[in-house]
């Protein structure tokens, strides 16, 4: 089996920063915010986010706050509770939540959700499952999650769940594992797992591994390495990751790998990108490769970091 | 600034523009060449042969993949400006109640709405997924509350679709000018019916887009009992003829559930004869997903939804005997269950006997139709209880998994639970 080299990917992180000026990029400019996120709980994964400088990061954070407390991809752009989540989580890795004012932007979450528990991404009322779990885990890495009516917030997850255990992003939706990890994770977060039928949710979640090792994401789908971390810490959140062949997973996350250039692709062989390499070391992480942080597969974060939340105030 | 005026300027003088594509600068040449040197057309004026740049005709735009970098900052510049502008002055607007200068105001605001919308078209198609410009031209349009404007923002998300097919955005826009035009316009359903048919026809480039179905079960909601079996036996038919596409079958299902959910509200009229008419619904689709399995060899779509009609049916034997306790009733349902069962187990057989080992797909219809079994007896609680079939299949499920998919083996310890094998 190759090995990761995590030195290639470090650097490849580091020049993505300052690569700002190709079609390519400006195309995704709008989703800088998510791009910092990935980027940055990868360094932290592997140890170096110290290769940062925090403050001027922080700085450009804030600046793509609204007065409504939510944030958006990049300043001058709408806010959006997408790049809210990424904002927080980012200020949670350099622990600087102290910047914000908390108040603020657990207003503008509540604000979003609806009567009937869901929740809109920003005011324009567009409603997906993704959204409700961006709302309850920020709110709980806020440590203000009573603000929303957590009931209904559950019910309306549960309300998505499909006759094959899976979830889609609103009631009758395809089942997708991105959509499933959002909701587990949401179920998690306010212990509301006892809903889930865990064997049926796991065998849908474990029939996604393919015969190379790969998981796909739906049905007869291709394997792509982000599925490696959607289906498998949902694995882990309902107990049944041993329901997946793990070493064949890491396997297939290892030979997506660019060894030379650094980065991550979705399949071996294809192009790298941030998104990808982010999610091929968070799943490498949850399959305990050594070197690696541990993640929390609830929070998408390192778990150093949810225990300084929750355990030193 | 230049480009953008060229791109805005076409864009202006051709709004029946269906196609856009980036073009590699050498491929101009060649685009040249097949459409003659017959430049005397003045609307292909500038734009005709000599541009290396843009290149319109028959409402298909072409932009060369050497000017998009400097055309998207332009753009970007450009709609930055104009919506600081339109959202200072509106807001201004939107504070003062009256005013000698207000008509003068609000003239100038229209026209930095029409910049807005300029420059948000224009970036659109270069970077389809910049939230911030559709959500401008959401702000712009909500003001003005005309159809034939919200018209316009479909005509242009389709753009946008029909080479982005993925497109988020797009696909939200969508939702969000059927809800604003929802019960205001009686073309309501008609629009419905078209959006429908656009999801059919990206699908059929874009196979298994989540984002287009996704969006066309969320028509479902708005549609008629009648409307949904239409788009029923639509459906039906496309899936036949794509059968890895479990998004279409996924949409199958969210139509009969609806059809199931809408008939339970009824309130007047026959509920009994919707029930049986429901019912002709799954047994159609369980004869088609059988003829579908024997054709198309392991399939993993067609069994997955096979599963779900196995639901249904028993669904539908245990509501119709209902909650009985009678012991003549209960007998007559579980006969039905029986020979549902069983025709299950012979379809088991059938599919699990490889013919050859040359390709993989009798192999995988063997692992499918085994652990489609496994997952019928170990999930649903009626066939729980039947042992007798259980017991005889127990043993050959076992061995066709580990000859087929020895990873999967441990599923078959959920047979286990009742410790009789």
């Amino acid at each position: 089996m190759g090995e990761l080299a995590a030195d290639k990917h470090v650097e490849y992180i580091l020049s993505v920063e300052k690569r700002k000026d190709s079609f390519e990029s400006v195309v995704m400019d709008h989703l800088r915010m998510n791009g910092v996120y990935w980027g940055l709980t990868t360094l932290d994964l592997l140890g170096k986010l110290n290769a940062v400088n925090a403050d001027e990061v922080i700085l450009w954070i804030m600046k793509c706050q609204h007065e409504s407390g939510g944030f958006a991809g990049n300043i001058g752009h709408d806010p959006h509770i997408l790049y809210t989540l990424s904002a927080v989580q980012v200020l949670v890795l350099f622990n600087k939540l102290d910047v914000l004012d908390i108040d603020n932007v657990a207003t503008y979450i509540t604000r979003l959700q609806n009567e009937d528990g869901s929740f809109s991404g920003d005011k324009w009322g567009e409603v997906d499952t993704r959204f409700s779990y961006i709302a309850i885990c920020c709110l709980s890495i806020l440590r203000c999650l009573d603000k929303i009516n957590v009931e209904k917030a559950v019910n309306y997850i549960l309300s998505c769940k499909n006759l094959d255990g899976g979830f889609g992003c609103t009631p009758s939706g395809e089942s997708h594992a991105g959509q499933i990890f959002c909701c587990v994770g949401a179920l998690a977060i306010t212990g509301s797992l006892h809903h889930v039928d865990k064997d049926l949710l796991g065998w849908w979640l474990c029939e996604r591994q393919v015969k190379s090792g790969g998981l796909n994401g739906r049905p007869e789908k291709l394997p792509d390495v982000c599925y490696s971390w959607w289906v498998l810490s949902s694995l882990i959140m309902i107990d049944r990751v041993h329901w997946i062949d793990n070493e064949k997973l890491v396997k297939f996350i290892l030979d997506c790998q660019d060894v030379e250039n650094g980065g991550i692709s979705d399949r071996p062989d294809d192009a790298v990108d941030v998104f990808h390499t982010y999610f091929g070391v968070a799943g490498l992480s949850l399959l305990k490769y050594p070197g690696l942080k541990a993640i929390d597969p609830a929070y998408a974060l390192p778990v150093d970091v949810i225990n300084g939340i929750f355990f030193s105030r | 600034m230049d480009l953008l005026n060229q791109l805005e300027a076409i864009l202006e003088s051709d709004p029946l523009i269906d196609e856009v594509g980036f073009i590699h600068p050498s491929q101009f040449v060649i685009l040249s060449k097949e459409c003659g040197e017959s430049g005397d057309s003045s609307e292909d004026g500038a734009f005709g042969p000599r541009n290396t740049k843009f290149w319109n005709r028959d409402h298909k735009l072409g932009i060369s993949t050497e000017v998009l970098l400097p055309l998207c900052k332009a753009a970007k510049s450009a709609f930055m400006d104009a919506m600081k502008q339109y959202k200072t002055l509106s807001s201004l607007l939107d504070n003062k109640h009256e005013d000698e200068n207000i008509t003068n105001g609000s003239l100038s605001c229209q026209s930095f709405a029409s910049e807005v919308m300029k420059h948000s078209r224009a970036l659109l198609l270069l970077s389809c997924d910049f939230g911030t410009a559709w959500n401008s031209r959401k702000l712009v349009v909500s003001k003005k509350q005309q159809l034939s404007i919200f018209m316009d923002e479909l005509l242009l998300s389709a753009l946008v679709l029909s080479y982005s097919p993925k497109s988020e955005q797009a696909w939200s826009h969508r939702r969000w000018v059927i809800k604003m035009i929802a019960g205001k316009y009686s073309t309501l359903q008609e629009i419905i019916a078209k959006e429908s048919e656009l999801v059919e026809k990206i699908a059929e480039r874009s196979k298994m887009n989540y984002r287009a179905w996704n969006h066309r079960c969320w028509l479902v909601s708005y549609m008629t009992r009648e409307q949904m079996l239409h788009e029923l036996k639509k459906s039906r038919d496309w899936a036949g003829l794509h059968v890895a596409d479990n998004s279409c079958f996924h949409y199958c299902r969210r139509l009969m559930l609806g059809i199931s959910e809408i008939s339970c509200c009824k309130q007047e009229g026959d509920n009994s004869s919707y029930d049986v008419e429901n019912y002709q619904v799954v047994k159609e689709e369980l004869d088609l997903s059988e003829v579908l399995i024997k054709r198309y060899v392991g399939r993993e779509a067609l069994w997955l939804h096979r599963r779900f009609l196995t639901l249904l049916t028993i669904r539908h034997l245990t509501t119709k005997h209902g909650i009985s306790c009678h012991f003549e009733q209960k007998t007559s349902m579980d006969n039905e269950i029986n020979i549902f069962l069983d025709n299950e187990s012979c379809l088991l057989d059938y599919c699990s006997t490889i013919q050859d080992t040359e390709f993989e797909d009798f192999k995988a219809q063997a692992m499918h139709s085994a652990i489609y079994f496994l997952w019928l007896i170990t999930q649903i609680p009626q066939f729980r209880e039947i042992e007798l079939q259980v017991k005889l299949k127990a043993g050959n499920l076992k061995t066709i998994l580990q000859n087929t998919c020895p990873e999967r083996f441990f599923l078959s310890d959920f047979s286990d639970l009742n410790g009789s094998f």
